[in-house]
């Protein structure tokens, strides 16, 4: 072997855009901050609180259970970092309070974004 | 001191899983890989080895359930063969994305359709970029062997990563062979016990498998590929390990029988290198300066070392025992990364690829000289006439 053969070099991710090693974190407590997967909204619920009865239906049928009942305020709260607009609690929703509003309506609607969080 | 025993590649498998001490079993039948789970599962019933024994509903289940095992800190076994290798093709980037060292161990079978039951490396071959390490044996010892070895190297913290250990249907997993064992005393020396880094617990919860975004794909496959530049050191260091302590002679990543002034060389891995040793060993009684080239791990590919050990060579022919088609060379899958591995010599082999021991054929001594003949007329010639030989189906 006369000439010397290429290297495969190193590959360097820098600290801030490194991911946790196998992506396992810290269990979240309540919202996982490390991995918002909401991007793909193109929906969101908006809900009426005149109309809600605080019957916690969404909370039992949002599959990524991103609506919790604060209790001080006595308010249902939705979670922006991880609703991906399936609509299901506003299916679900026995009172009607729920409603689906398009994306483009918000100043902070994820299509505008550009990164997403 | 180590027995000594007749052992089949399966039973071989066994022996070693049952000296890691492995805590978690996941098994689904599908011959020829099933001997091993059947010996495993003895051992479990006699007290022999104390390890939980699943039953999978399947392939897929059986990957899911040893990810699982291996995310709480458990050293985990699951295998198969032919279609059950591909039935759980969901599972496999998942493992080794998530860091999870556990083993699979595998007898390759003929891949559907038909179902031919013989021996091909088409079924874990086809995992091969999956972010697995990947390695055939050749002889029952080496199945022993590899088992031990793919725990130590999978295991070690600076790499974390799955291990699929394979040997040829039949060929390795039901013909015994002499097969040294090992002491406890020798694997606890070699084989430290499994630590996950960040094991599902109720003290400490963590989470595994997360959605992550599209901007942190990228990072995570370039972390992923930076562990495999690290893995040829470490592959060397527990061969190293383990040569001195159970007393191998193994070479880390390839297998080089008389290529030191060899003007023709193959390249084959697994069973079939048995039959090639001794049809070297003809040819040069005939007057050919004949060698063999063996590569012991697929993923990491021994790029440097093939380059290395072949590069003098004038022909190299790559024995294939799996299929690609439709690929560069509209034959198997060794010759693509073999010609790779020598593209950036000054002066380079010249190669060719023979389809052999598919479906479960035996490559004979005959075939052998065939491709010595071929690759003869390659060096007089200063050419290749063609990229692949179907062995069996030439003039």
């Amino acid at each position: 072997m006369s000439k010397k053969l290429p290297e495969f070099g190193t590959i360097n991710v820098p600290h801030e855009r490194a991911v946790p090693f196998g992506a396992v974190t810290p269990a979240p407590v309540h919202v996982q901050e490390l991995f918002m997967t909401s991007n793909w909204r193109i929906v969101r619920p908006v809900i009426d609180n005149e109309k809600c009865t605080r019957c916690l239906t969404c909370y039992i049928a949002c599959p990524d259970s991103c609506w919790s009942y604060n209790e001080e305020e006595d308010v249902m709260e939705w979670n922006a970092g991880f609703c991906k607009g399936c609509q299901i609690c506003i299916k679900q929703c026995p009172s009607d309070a729920l409603t689906a509003v398009p994306e483009l309506d918000f100043p902070d609607g994820v299509v505008r974004l550009e990164k997403p969080f | 001191m180590a027995q000594e025993k007749m052992l089949t590649g399966c039973s071989a498998a066994a022996q070693a899983l049952k000296l890691a001490e492995v805590e978690v079993i996941c098994s689904y039948p599908i011959r020829p890989y099933t001997a091993i789970m059947m010996e495993l599962s003895k051992m479990v019933a006699n007290g022999e080895l104390d390890a939980e024994f699943v039953h999978g509903e399947g392939e897929h289940a059986q990957l899911s359930v040893v990810l699982g095992a291996s995310a709480c800190g458990a050293r985990a076994v699951t295998g198969s063969a032919g279609v059950g290798v591909t039935y759980a093709f969901e599972l496999y980037s998942p493992v080794a994305g998530g860091r999870y060292p556990l083993q699979m161990t595998i007898a390759d079978r003929t891949l559907d359709p038909p179902g031919d039951f013989g021996s091909e490396h088409t079924d874990a071959m086809s995992t091969r970029d999956q972010g697995w390490i990947l390695g055939w044996a050749s002889t029952p010892q080496e199945v022993f062997d590899n088992t031990l070895m793919g725990y130590r190297i999978g295991e070690d913290p600076r790499i974390m990563l799955p291990q699929m250990t394979c040997q040829d249907g039949y060929f390795i997993s039901h013909i015994p062979d002499k097969v040294k064992l090992a002491d406890l005393k020798q694997v606890k020396e070699f084989l430290p016990p499994y630590s996950a880094p960040h094991p599902i617990s109720t003290t400490c919860p963590v989470s595994h498998g997360p959605q992550i975004r599209p901007d942190q794909g990228a990072p995570m496959d370039a972390q992923r590929a930076a562990t495999f530049l690290d893995l040829p050191k470490v592959i060397k260091e527990a061969t190293e390990d383990y040569n001195r302590i159970f007393g191998r002679n193994y070479d880390p990543f390839l297998e080089k029988y008389k290529l030191e002034d060899a003007e023709i060389a193959f390249f084959i891995q697994g069973a079939h290198s048995n039959t090639c040793r001794t049809a070297v060993d003809t040819l040069r009684k005939q007057g050919l300066k004949a060698g063999m080239a063996r590569p012991r791990w697929v993923r990491p590919w021994p790029t440097r070392e093939i380059a290395e050990a072949l590069g003098h060579v004038k022909a190299v022919g790559s024995i294939e025992t799996s299929t690609s088609y439709g690929g560069a060379m509209r034959g198997g899958n060794l010759i693509h990364e073999l010609r790779a591995s020598l593209y950036d010599l000054d002066e380079r082999p010249l190669t060719t690829s023979f389809m052999a021991g598919l479906g479960g054929e035996t490559i004979w001594p005959e075939d052998f000289e065939f491709m010595a003949k071929v690759l003869s007329q390659m060096v007089r010639e200063k050419r290749a006439q063609k990229y692949v030989y179907w062995i069996g189906f030439e003039e």
